[in-house]
């Protein structure tokens, strides 16, 4: 990889500044996903992408590798009795998660979310593809000292005490012995759970051993904090307290990807994300980007029209949605076309009872992502061979 | 405390909690106490039925228990994925599959020495001594368990808990049968049994070198030297099982 790089590296060693700010700025600004391989044939295509390559390989002064870089990644489960049958749980993803990002991964059932996850996390090994974790492959236990790993529904040892499996979690972290003590009441009591953590987690419901599995998740100080569905399962003051944790993490400065089917998580976390959808990357960006790329939709009710006749007025551009409500039509349309629909309704005789504008929400993205994706309804991979 | 220590005492403090594991120590103990009882009845010689019984008690159930640990627990952990919080730390699969074997061996040997206890005042009160004979087939019966248990984890890493318990419990009887095994080899007229059952001697662990109850029985003279290199081989045994323990278990997805 260095050899093939070496004459480019020149040129931006030269060139431009290297803070990482920049380069993460011109890789997100794309939103393309990143090329899959490093040979020598994709360099032009690779181009945009290069900057953050050149500093990792280059520079030890320079920012430090991505905490989390996949290329290519595949990954196909084999099923059956032969083991002939084979699922495809993820496609060639491309994925790059800044330090300092809190990134959303966001996918319906099946999409590969949790697949991404266990590659990241050496407990299912990519078919095709690298991967790495601050620069390592996930294989290298170096690599996976800095990671705080909350599995989806997760299973701790249920004869430990939530005390003990915390404590347990930084002896394997590797955490200084000397301050285990200390550091271990101090996640119990971040994640709520000091009261219950002599007992017996088999005593647990659902949400304390999700606590307790996310305390042994911090427990070891991680930089970077994967977290597979963590709100999944809580009620919402747990789900709350979660969030909270997510926030005070990110204010210390820790890298966090968490995957998730919970859009307001997302929205109410996330600075990125990425949308999985049946084991390909369908869009990826800033939430903010996101959000302003698509024109605002407006709905407006009427009265004194049926629906045939606000159909026939809408004509060629379909609405995005039209609702009866008692007498009253509920029609959607883009921002663009409201103000050509409202004088079309005057004019045929209606009643505009409201204007309103509807928020885009990151909803209706994921809806279109999905829809897009030809997703209907029927999680999960294709199934090959 | 490093991760392979923290994973040894654990997989001890997990057995400790197990009800199956005390159980079966539970009941061995009460054997050992119940083989007293018999042997006050018949009164001809005392000190051979303790003997027999007890090191025949001993062997027994922690060679089921052995099996039982070695053979599940992989399996279990990994069904019931508790692994994933554990093998997903800076903790390599090596270090996972030698901090659990060595849990197992802990459990092992307290068992072993607990029943070593009893069986020695078992004696004391009969007024019989503890002969050096005892003493090599209890130590070597250690030995075997680690054989045992490094057999569980190389099956267990790889196939199923059934599976690999039925093979290793297989391979336990047919490594005691290992010297017969071979004599039969050498005595066949067929080239083509000759040729299998010495590849069968070579691939099972030989057992019957670990097995010092009849000396221990008959009162026979135990040769150090023998004693060494049987546990040398069985030291080499376990190495060659264990490490490829680990290669099949670092080359598998956990789902
Ligand atoms: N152990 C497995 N064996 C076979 N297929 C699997 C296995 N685990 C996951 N899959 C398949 O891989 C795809 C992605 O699964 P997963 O990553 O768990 O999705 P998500 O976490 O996004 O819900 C699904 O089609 C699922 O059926
Ligand atoms: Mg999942």
């Amino acid at each position: 990889m260095a050899l093939t790089f070496f004459p480019l590296m020149r040129i931006f060693r030269s060139g431009r500044t290297r803070k990482s700010g920049a380069f993460t700025r011109l890789r997100c600004s794309g939103c393309i996903p990143a090329p899959h391989s490093f040979s020598p044939l994709s360099l032009n295509t690779l181009s945009p992408f290069l900057p953050s390559q050149v500093t990792m390989t280059e520079d030890s002064k320079t920012p430090s590798p991505a905490p989390i870089e996949l290329k290519g990644v595949s990954k196909q489960y084999r099923l059956g009795f032969w083991l002939a049958k084979k699922v495809q749980a993820l496609k060639s993803l491309d994925l790059k998660v800044d330090s300092g990002q809190i990134f959303g991964l966001l996918g319906p059932n099946g999409a590969g979310k949790s697949t991404t996850i266990k590659i990241l996390m050496n407990l299912v090994q990519a078919s095709e593809g690298t991967v790495r974790l601050f620069g390592l492959p996930p294989s290298d236990p170096k690599a996976r000292r800095q990671v705080g790993y909350l599995p989806e529904n997760p299973m701790p040892y249920d004869y430990l005490t939530g005390r003990e499996f915390v404590t347990l979690g930084a002896q394997l972290a590797g955490y200084d012995p000397k301050k285990t003590k200390a550091r271990v009441e101090e996640v119990l009591d971040e994640v709520g759970m000091t009261r219950s953590a002599g007992m017996q987690i088999r005593r647990y419901s659902k949400g304390m051993v999700q606590r307790v599995a996310f305390a042994q998740a911090l427990v070891g100080e991680p930089r970077l904090l994967i977290l597979d569905e963590p709100t999944s399962g809580l009620d919402p003051v747990g789900r709350r307290q979660i969030r909270d944790i997510i926030l005070h993490e990110r204010a210390k400065g820790t890298t966090i990807l968490f995957c998730t089917h919970i859009i307001p998580d997302i929205e109410a976390l996330c600075d990125h994300v990425a949308v999985l959808v049946s084991g390909r990357l369908r869009k990826e960006g800033s939430v903010r980007d996101l959000l302003t790329t698509k024109a605002p939709a407006v709905e407006i009710g009427l009265e004194g029209l049926n629906r045939g006749q606000l159909e026939s007025l809408t004509g060629g551009s379909a609405p995005e949605a039209i609702h009866e409500l008692e007498g009253r039509l509920l029609v959607r349309v883009k921002g663009e076309e409201s103000n050509t629909l409202i004088t079309k309704i005057i004019a045929a005789g209606g009643r505009i009872t409201q204007v309103q504008q509807v928020r885009f929400s990151l909803e209706d993205l994921f809806m279109d992502v999905v829809k897009d994706a030809g997703y209907k309804a029927s999680p999960g991979g294709e199934i090959i061979g | 405390m490093n991760a392979f220590l923290a994973l040894a005492l654990n997989g001890f403090r997990e057995a400790r909690r197990n009800r199956i594991t005390m159980l079966i120590a539970g009941f061995a103990l009460l054997a050992l106490l119940m083989s007293t009882l018999l042997a006050d009845v018949s009164v001809a010689s005392i000190e051979r039925v303790l003997v027999d019984m007890g090191l025949a008690g001993m062997s027994l159930m922690l060679v089921v228990l052995a099996i039982f640990l070695s053979a599940t627990q992989l399996g279990k952990e990994i069904e019931r994925r508790t692994i994933f919080m554990v093998v997903s730390k800076p903790v390599s699969r090596a270090t996972f599959i030698l901090g659990r074997m060595a849990g197992n061996m802990i459990t092992l040997g307290v068992l072993l020495l607990a029943m070593t206890a009893i069986f020695w005042i078992e004696l004391a009160v009969m007024h019989c001594p503890m002969r050096s004979q005892y003493l090599a087939a209890i130590g070597t019966l250690y030995v075997e368990l680690l054989v045992l248990s490094s057999i569980g984890f190389a099956m267990s890493s790889f196939a199923g808990s059934i599976v690999s318990a039925m093979v290793t419990a297989g391979i336990y009887i047919a490594g005691h049968l290992s010297g017969d095994i071979y004599r039969l080899g050498e005595r066949a007229q067929n080239a083509l049994v000759t040729g299998v059952a010495k590849a069968a001697y070579y691939f099972l662990p030989q057992l019957d070198r670990l097995d010092y109850k009849p000396h221990a029985t008959h009162l026979l003279s135990v040769s150090g030297s023998d004693v060494a290199l049987a546990v040398a081989y069985a030291f080499g045994y376990s190495g060659i099982m264990l490490a490829l323990a680990v290669l099949f278990f670092s080359r598998r997805d956990f789902k």
